[in-house]
């Protein structure tokens, strides 16, 4: 009881107490902001991967007829919710008078697409309309639709960088708009350099020729990574391949995205698709063992995983460097608790004249200093908290006060800062911080405890 | 005179002095590694930025373009405060590299030699190194139509952040297919499959440093780009005209003149054909023209520098602490001090001198510590590399060099005078409390 006492009455009467506290609330508050944006930033980094691809990825070495059925084999195995072939490619799309742009083009069924991926939630007009979304256009079924990405048509407002979807939409909707692309259509043996062809290693030439599909945007993407949206078109898969291989008699695509059934174990699951593609490639397709090997079948975690542990290896770097200057803490806590026991010299006596032993003022020290821990790093979380939940509106702030745009999506991927906090490095790092007080009261803890009553009572 | 004394006195003897002194020396270390990397960071970025720009850019973001440029080159040239000019033609395409798939690039049409004299591009290239003339001309063959390739298109980076450069470049074939837009933005010859497709054959790669320009740039001959993307015929047109200025113009000076003259230059063409597409030209600096990417760095180095400086409240915090037990301690010294004769200003000015040695040998001894880490960074990183495989940076995903290491005495002196004014700060009030000591409390035989 006395020791809570005591406690109580340091905290309340010594303000230099107060000073212990805020610092340790500071540190713990920035290290907690930091972690937090960091692994919330790698956390969407992921999810972007996952809506744009689904769970799993098929990436086979060449592009494969008869896909259909190999996603009809895939989806009869308990492993697969769903899966959606995509035939890929790249090319450049004329806007109207003088507006071009580089871009990705992804052929796609829609409807199969969303249910793997989060394509319909991206969609501006038919994310909010009930039903599955499709490239047509409403009172035109006849005209080639298709998505385009929200960069590829607009670019993000300099102060804000928030797009005017509404007038996005108006503007663009509808719109007949040319994409330019290219593929090789022929194989003329022997053929030299000239012209427009090129020859490969065996001597072979092939030609590339210019396609020109012109479409009607039906849809405007938007999934709030910029690259996705700055980069990308969708087309009708059937469109797409009509165009490019005019010549393939069957449906072709080089990717398909896989949605995983919940509660299948991602090994379990990977050896299942693994087997599934194996057997349709050397069945269906022909192909021999070493192509088929070369097949990468992988979750969309597998295929960042390089840039994610660099993320991690930054944060930590990070983290490292704001804890070590964060260590002035235990000084801070050592000078306060040391200076506490020099001037508590009489009080300390006093209790061990009425017989309390040197374990107990020890006791009295250390439960201050984890008093004082508990506090400061409570007090930081809270801050921590408070700070990560809003700091999409205190960027906003700063922008409107001193009209700095910290956050932009073309430099960091999405267009809102992910402020989603992160409970399990909080419990370390306040852990941490309260183990950094209890240490640095450890010294002084231990001088109260030597102190002896004779010398400090005696009338001189 | 006894001020001087006393402060080394408790500087040696009061223990808890060293603590204060760690603690800045601490912080100064960490301060001056962090902004010495990150500033070698954004320095280079910016130089690297400024040597693919040169000076100053008149240019337009249309791919239309716009014309009467040779025109407006001759005025530009016939100034005295400009040293040259050099016109650009920047496009999308697609790339095709060999019997591989078409990737989208960026496309610019430069004449290499004179480029090189307005830029630093004739020091990216690496088989023409100082030699751009010769810089769209194959080895093997100085008769076909060469292109020169960024180097992150072109070949792979190893662990180190070097590319596997040959003794010489296979004969590689790039087919390049641009969109040919008319003077009003429409597209050019939209009946025909394969016009503005051309085989081009690799003569050279190009490593500016800048990983979105070597990861996405196709140079081509200045006049091949622009019959490519339409702009060729009687009424040439080009995307930008990059301008370098003599030496010891200043920039701003250099843009103001530059901007004054493209006005006049569009009052007196305003009537010509295609004046309308002078609406778009914009008169830019180097740095102007390049702001997306360069604020973004400039604006993390601030972001950091905020956060060092609230960490750096747990310094002022320590000296605070420290100061007010010295204080504590020594009231029976003030007391003395004061019962002779000694004012509160003197008082006041022991203490803030004392916090000032704290702060000036704390900084010393952090710079120092700092100076010989970074003199070594490279190095226990090439051991860290080699014993467990870390790297500060992955060099194959970052077009980073060595670790910058190259101490700013600017920015070393901002932290010095921070860290002494934090130490000062954190010494006010104790030496207040001090000042305000009265010798007949601190001095009677109950305080003793």
């Amino acid at each position: 009881m006395l020791k809570f006492l005591l406690w109580f009455r340091y905290l309340h009467k010594r303000k230099i107490v107060l000073l212990g506290i805020a610092a340790v609330a500071l540190s713990t508050a920035l290290l907690i902001v930091v972690s937090s944006l960091f692994t919330g930033f790698i956390k969407a980094f992921e999810l972007a991967a996952v809506q744009a691809i689904g769970d799993v990825i098929v990436a086979p070495p060449f592009r494969f007829a008869k896909y259909p059925l190999f996603i009809e084999r895939l989806e009869r195995t308990g492993a697969v919710e769903a899966a959606t072939a995509t035939l890929s490619g790249q090319g450049l799309v004329h806007l109207g008078k003088g507006r071009v742009r580089a871009v990705k083009v992804w052929g796609i069924e829609p409807a199969k697409q969303s249910k793997v991926t989060g394509l319909k939630k991206s969609l501006c007009r038919q994310g909010r309309l009930p039903g599955e979304p499709s490239f047509e256009m409403p009172g035109s079924a006849e005209a080639t639709g298709g998505f385009v990405g929200i960069g590829v048509v607009a670019e993000p407002d300099e102060k804000t960088d928030e797009y005017d979807f509404e007038g996005v939409e108006k503007a663009i909707i509808g719109q007949k708009v040319v994409l330019i692309t290219g593929t090789e259509t022929e194989t003329i043996p022997g053929a030299g350099p000239a012209g427009s062809s090129s020859a490969d290693s065996t001597g072979a030439s092939t030609r590339f020729r210019r396609r020109n599909i012109p479409f009607f945007v039906s849809d405007i993407v938007f999934t709030g990574v910029y690259p996705l949206d700055k980069d990308f078109v969708y087309l009708p898969i059937e469109e797409l391949q009509k165009t490019l291989y005019p010549d393939e008699a069957s449906p072709t695509a080089d990717q398909v995205h896989i949605k995983l059934s919940r509660g299948v174990p991602i090994e379990v699951a990977l050896a299942e698709i693994r087997g599934v593609w194996e057997t349709f490639a050397s069945e269906q397709l022909g192909w021999r063992s070493y192509l088929i090997k070369y097949t990468d079948i992988e979750t969309a975690g597998q295929l960042q995983s390089r840039y994610v542990a660099e993320l991690f290896k930054q944060m930590g770097i990070l983290l490292l460097i704001f804890g070590v200057v964060s260590f002035g803490v235990v000084l801070l806590v050592f000078c306060i608790f040391y200076m506490m026991a020099r001037l508590k010299q009489k009080d300390v006596a006093i209790l061990k004249s009425f017989g309390a032993a040197s374990r107990s003022v020890v006791f009295v020290f250390f439960g201050f200093g984890a008093c004082i821990g508990l506090v400061g790093s409570g007090l930081g979380t809270v801050i921590g908290y408070v700070v990560t939940r809003n700091v999409n509106a205190i960027e906003e702030w700063i922008r409107i006060i001193f009209g700095l745009k910290l956050w932009k999506s073309s430099v960091y991927m999405f267009s809102h800062i992910p402020s989603v906090v992160n409970w399990h490095s909080v419990l370390i790092i306040a852990c941490s911080a309260s183990a950094a007080v209890v240490i640095g009261a450890l010294i002084p803890a231990i001088v109260a405890a030597r102190t002896v009553p004779v010398n400090v009572l005696r009338y001189e | 005179m006894y001020k001087v004394v006393l402060v080394f006195r408790y500087l040696l003897r009061k223990r808890i002095s060293y603590l204060a002194f760690f603690s800045v020396s601490l912080c100064v270390f960490i301060v001056a590694v962090v902004m010495t990397v990150m500033r070698g960071l954004v320095t280079d970025f910016k130089d690297k930025n400024h040597r693919f720009v040169g000076d100053c850019v008149v240019g337009t973001e249309s791919l239309v373009g716009f014309a009467y440029y040779e025109d407006f080159m001759k005025v530009l040239e016939g100034q005295d405060f400009v040293e040259c000019t050099s016109p650009v033609i920047k496009s999308y395409a697609l790339c095709r590299r060999g019997s591989g798939p078409s990737v989208g690039v960026e496309v610019f049409g430069i004449d290499a030699e004179r480029h090189s004299r307005v830029t630093g591009f004739g020091e990216t290239l690496h088989y023409h190194k100082g030699a751009p003339r010769q810089a769209f001309e194959p080895v093997f063959d100085s008769n076909i139509p060469g292109c020169i390739v960024g180097v992150d298109l072109w070949l792979p980076r190893d662990s180190q952040g070097r590319y596997s450069y040959q003794q010489s470049l296979s004969e590689e074939a790039v087919v390049i297919s641009c969109v040919a837009l008319t003077a009003s933005g429409a597209l050019a010859k939209g009946g025909l499959e394969i016009v503005n497709t051309k085989t081009f054959w690799c003569s050279d790669t190009s490593e500016s440093g800048l990983a979105r320009v070597d990861g996405s740039v196709v140079y081509l001959p200045f006049e091949w780009a622009q019959m490519l993307c339409g702009m060729g015929g009687p009424d040439k047109r080009t995307s930008s005209v990059y301008i370098k200025f003599r030496g010891g113009v200043k920039f701003e000076r250099g843009c103001a003149g530059v901007a004054s003259l493209w006005e006049e230059f569009v009052r007196a063409n305003g009537g010509k054909k295609l004046s309308g597409l002078f609406s778009q030209v914009k008169v830019e600096s180097w740095k102007g023209y390049r702001r997306e990417f360069i604020a973004a760095m400039e604006k993390e180095q601030t972001m950091l520098i905020v956060l060092f400086a609230l960490l750096g409240v747990t310094t002022v915090f320590i000296v605070f602490v420290v100061f007010y037990m010295i204080v504590s301690h020594k009231s029976k010294d003030i007391g003395i001090l004061e019962s002779i004769g000694a004012s509160r200003a003197g008082i006041v000015r022991l203490f803030l001198g004392f916090a000032f040695l704290v702060g000036v040998l704390g900084s010393f001894i952090g710079v120092v510590a700092g100076g010989l880490f970074l003199l070594n960074i490279n190095q226990i990183e090439g051991w860290l590399f080699e014993h467990f495989e870390f790297q500060l940076w992955d060099r194959t995903i970052y077009a980073i060099g060595d670790i910058p290491n190259k101490a700013d005495y600017r920015v070393l002196l901002i932290i010095v005078i921070s860290a002494i004014f934090a130490c000062l700060l954190g010494a006010l009030v104790p030496s207040w409390q001090a000042a305000r000591l009265k010798p007949v409390e601190s001095l009677q035989v109950g305080q003793l």
